[in-house]
């Protein structure tokens, strides 16, 4: 049932391959590139299963001689023994090759004849064998079940039966019901026709006994109080007595009879019947003041801290017990080849994600990134004089500065130069929640565009805030004031196109794009109004915008001090832009923008999150309000800043 | 008056010598010991770590893991897309003594310059390997990493020798070496103006100026540089396809005279 089974090395050589139902020799290599790329090396290594087309991936790491394997299926079956199977060859592969792996450098990997397949084809079949086998589930035999608990006559219906059995049934079932009442129920006149008396003989009742006896039940099992446990139909007798007056409820009786309180506690002080009065139920607390307000209990704290209570006199027990031994046990750690546990390694990582939440990386990425980092330091085999600390430090600060790097090239001067050469001019849009700085990061662009002999037309799509065109506005003015015409061979490098407010955004950007192509402008900046991610017009708004005009670069313009939040915009973002885009592969973000970078000293994790979350490069870096302001981004010296104690 | 005003004290010296106890005499001795070993373990590390890498770099399916394979075995194998470093110590055909130690580098995009910063100083020669049937799209990007290598500090410092290997070559569609020399030139000629205008990095004060890659005033050549750089086509998959040998005699050679 499985596709292929590939076992490589983190290197890259193919070690050894299977290939299972159908497809090409060159199936498995596509698949697999792309589980490398986008989990592996993007530290999504937390869950260890990929959805590639129509296939399911499931790997595991080998981080102490650096291979990976890889089970390839098809997405629809749900294999069991897929995990199992991975574990097993992962052991016996290890095992039999271990030679191979522990020759120093690639030679081994080389040179070395991986010849599994029978060893494979064993371990599959035991697999299969072992998820297809289950015992059925058995059946409860008869006597096991309830029903046979009851006895068989009272189940079985007839026309002439006896009423004693259901009587008793009835009686067994009656003290249940009415087990809770007062017993001491005076005698009530009832409707009176029905009179216990005494358990009926056995006699074949007629249809009209039949008749009534129905009757009797369902005003039976309407009547709250009384006892009816003893009373069983006897309208026979009662015919036989003769016809007797007919007595009502409300109707002329007396008033006695109606008098239903109780004569021992009629008029005394006590009106409640004797029940037991729990003062300190009715009061909850017992040692509140009287007449005191008190405020909100916050009880999850206090339940915390008591587990962080408890919690800690064990662990100052535990070691102060192994002093000694640990002192001894902790140069053994140091010198010799240890290889890494789970165990060892969570104390570690709990307290580096903690340390990354509270450099506001947001919460789920830092959980996900310790996952990854786990996955990848599994089995690792440590160097001498190096401990557990260090070395997942280490690992951590690797997989932060790959998530830095970018995946594509970052060049804008670049790509702007290879559009002039196509004569069309450069679009640029700019997205982002409310008050995040697009306008001010746009002019801060513009000016490095300008001083790097670029003309730039400004879009103003922002219809809807007050004010944002004429901010527009005074930036185009001034920038022209910086690089006046006459420096730039008369033309005057920046230009604002406008239509006032209230229209529709798109309209006014396609507008602009080719009034810059007539014009010849080399780059135009779209500058789009703020919006919240959860509002869905303004969102499909954004997404018509940028799904019609086709920009060249779509940056998200973010803030620095977002945290959690930085999670939800962004997805939300490309999932509005994804949605409403008719094309096969939808535009979505190209890039970020992280502005107001000097507000946070070391607490840069929000540059982590953003990337993380959409695996696009920072491209920009806002840090100020003036135009010389605008940095790119240093991977080294974020994390730098990040790993910082 | 110097050499009179010399000779008193090493008199005195002598005399203190010879007076006091052979404990100082001892330790002076165990001084003179600890600073002579260190003097040779340092030259002796000198000696050790002058460069003998060959780093084999190039971008994401170039082909670098295959011909890795191929130069230190001879047998063709499968790859995927590497994630860490492979090294092996390879020994040129003819058999000379002298041996270097070849290393495999990742070349996906987050992977790249880690491991270059991880083994630049050890690199006595590069081997920078173009997939020549993709470089007609690729050459932005190509051109983006030979320039990150090249005006890299410790490269310029080093100026380790150079080889573009345009691999790839059985295809009929792989461009020539000549065409991919002019190509790069014209690109990292655009890359110098771009990559110098570009906004300075965060911690802007460490790393200062980026390096100008050749002479300012003329276009950029490969011959402006401070290394020698050789262009050859290769093909480690061979012409004969995966049974028969790969096609790489002049990248062989050029190894050959590094070694």
């Amino acid at each position: 049932m499985l596709d292929f089974f590939t076992i490589f090395s983190k290197g890259g050589l193919v070690l050894w391959c299977f290939q299972g139902v159908r497809g090409p020799a060159a199936a498995a290599t596509a698949p697999v590139n792309a589980l490398i790329r986008s989990v592996l090396l993007q530290e999504r290594g937390g869950n260890n299963s990929f959805t590639h087309e129509a296939l399911t991936l499931k790997y595991k790491l080998d981080n102490q001689f650096e291979l990976v394997f890889v089970v390839g299926f098809q997405k629809i079956l749900t294999l069991t023994y897929v995990d199992k199977l991975i574990d097993d060859v992962h052991k016996e592969f290890r095992d039999k090759y271990r030679n191979e792996f522990q020759q120093k450098g690639a030679l081994g990997l080389l040179n070395g004849t991986f010849d599994f397949k029978e060893d494979f084809l064993r371990l599959l079949r035991d697999a299969e064998e072992s998820s297809r086998v289950r015992a059925p589930t058995v059946m409860k035999t008869f006597e096991q079940s309830l029903k046979s608990q009851k006895t068989v006559k009272c189940m079985i219906e007839t026309r002439g039966e006896k009423p004693k059995e259901k009587v008793k049934n009835k009686k067994n079932k009656g003290p249940k019901k009415e087990g809770t009442e007062a017993v001491a129920a005076p005698g009530k006149a009832s409707a009176g026709d029905k009179q216990p008396s005494a358990a009926g003989d056995k006699e074949e009742l007629t249809k009209d006994e039949i008749l009534q006896k129905n009757r009797e039940e369902f005003f039976r099992r309407h009547k709250k109080a009384g006892e009816k446990s003893s009373k069983s139909p006897k309208p026979e007798a009662q015919k036989e007595k003769g016809k007797k007056p007919r007595v009502w409820d409300l109707g002329n009786s007396n008033a006695k009879v109606l008098d239903y309180s109780n004569s021992a506690t009629n008029g005394s002080a006590e009106a409640a019947p004797p029940e037991e009065f729990d003062r300190d139920t009715a009061l909850g607390d017992r040692n509140r003041e009287p007449g005191r307000l008190y405020d909100l209990e916050y009880e999850s704290d206090d339940e915390a801290e008591e587990e962080k209570v408890t919690q800690n006199p064990s662990k100052p027990s535990t070691k102060k017990g192994s002093a000694l031994g640990g002192m001894f046990g902790m140069l053994k750690g140091l010198v010799g080849s240890k290889s890494l546990t789970r165990e060892d390694m969570d104390p570690v990582l709990e307290k580096m994600k903690d340390h990354l939440i509270a450099k506001n990386v947001a919460a789920e990425i830092a959980v996900q990134l310790c996952e990854s980092v786990a996955k990848k330091l599994e089995g690792k085999v440590m160097g001498t004089f190096t401990t557990v600390t260090s070395t997942v430090k280490q690992a951590l600060q690797e997989a932060l500065v790959q998530i830095l790097q970018p995946q594509r090239r970052v060049d804008v001067l670049r790509d702007v130069l290879e559009a002039r050469r196509h004569r069309r001019p450069y679009v640029v849009t700019f997205c982002g929640v409310n008050g995040v700085g697009k306008s001010t990061n746009l002019a801060k662009i513009s000016f490095w565009l300008i001083e790097n002999g670029f003309s730039v037309l400004i879009a103003a799509c922002d219809t809807f805030r007050a004010g944002a065109v004429e901010q527009l506005r005074t930036h185009t003015r001034r920038l022209n004031a910086l690089h006046p015409p006459e420096r730039h061979g008369g033309r005057t490098m920046v230009q604002l196109y406008e239509k006032g407010y209230g229209k529709d955004a798109a309209g006014i950007a396609m507008e602009a794009i080719s009034y810059a192509r007539n014009q010849g402008f080399d780059v135009v900046l779209v500058d789009t109004a703020g919006r919240m991610q959860d509002n869905a017009p303004l969102m499909t708004a954004l997404a018509k915008l940028i799904a019609v005009n086709a920009p060249d670069l779509v940056l998200f313009v973010g803030e620095a001090l977002v945290g959690n939040e930085a999670v939800d915009q962004l997805v939300k973002f490309n999932k509005a832009l994804a949605d409403h885009s008719m094309a096969q592969t939808p535009r979505l973000i190209d890039g970020i923008v992280l502005t107001k970078f000097d507000t946070i000293d070391d607490k840069v994790g929000a540059a982590i999150s953003m990337t993380y979350i959409t695996s696009k490069p920072i491209v920009f870096v806002g840090t100020g309000q003036t135009y010389c302001d605008l940095r790119s981004l240093n991977a080294k010296a974020v994390v730098a800043a990040l790993m910082k104690a | 008056a110097m050499a009179g005003g010399l000779e008193p004290h090493m008199e005195a010296l002598r005399r203190e010598l010879r007076a006091s106890d052979p404990t100082v005499l001892s330790i002076l001795l165990a001084l003179l010991a600890v600073v002579v070993t260190f003097l040779i373990w340092r030259f002796v590390q000198g000696r050790r770590s002058s460069r003998k890498a060959v780093l084999l770099l190039g971008l994401c399916d170039a082909g670098k893991t295959l011909l890795f394979a191929r130069l230190l075995t001879g047998k063709y194998r499968d790859t995927q897309t590497s994630i860490t470093d492979s090294s092996a110590v390879y020994r040129a055909s003819n058999d000379k003594s002298a041996s270097v130690t070849l290393i495999d580098l990742p070349g996906h995009e987050s992977l790249r310059l880690q491991f270059l910063e991880r083994f630049k100083a050890a690199a006595r020669a590069i081997v920078f390997v173009v997939d020549s049937v993709a470089f007609q799209r690729e050459v932005k990007d190509v051109a983006e990493f030979l320039y990150q290598v090249l005006v890299d500090s410790t490269v310029l410092k080093n100026a380790p020798a150079l080889l573009i290997a345009c691999n790839k070559q059985d295809v009929t569609m792989a461009k020539s070496a000549k065409l991919i020399q002019q190509q790069l030139e014209k690109e990292l000629n655009t890359l110098r103006v771009t990559r110098s205008a570009a906004p300075t990095s965060l911690d802007g004060s460490s790393t200062g100026a980026p390096a100008q890659l050749g002479k300012k005033g003329k276009d950029f050549d490969f011959s402006q540089l401070p290394m020698k750089v050789e262009f050859v086509e290769c093909s480690a998959r061979g012409s004969k396809g995966e049974e028969g040998d790969a096609d790489f005699e002049a990248l062989e050679k050029w190894l050959a005279k590094i070694a």
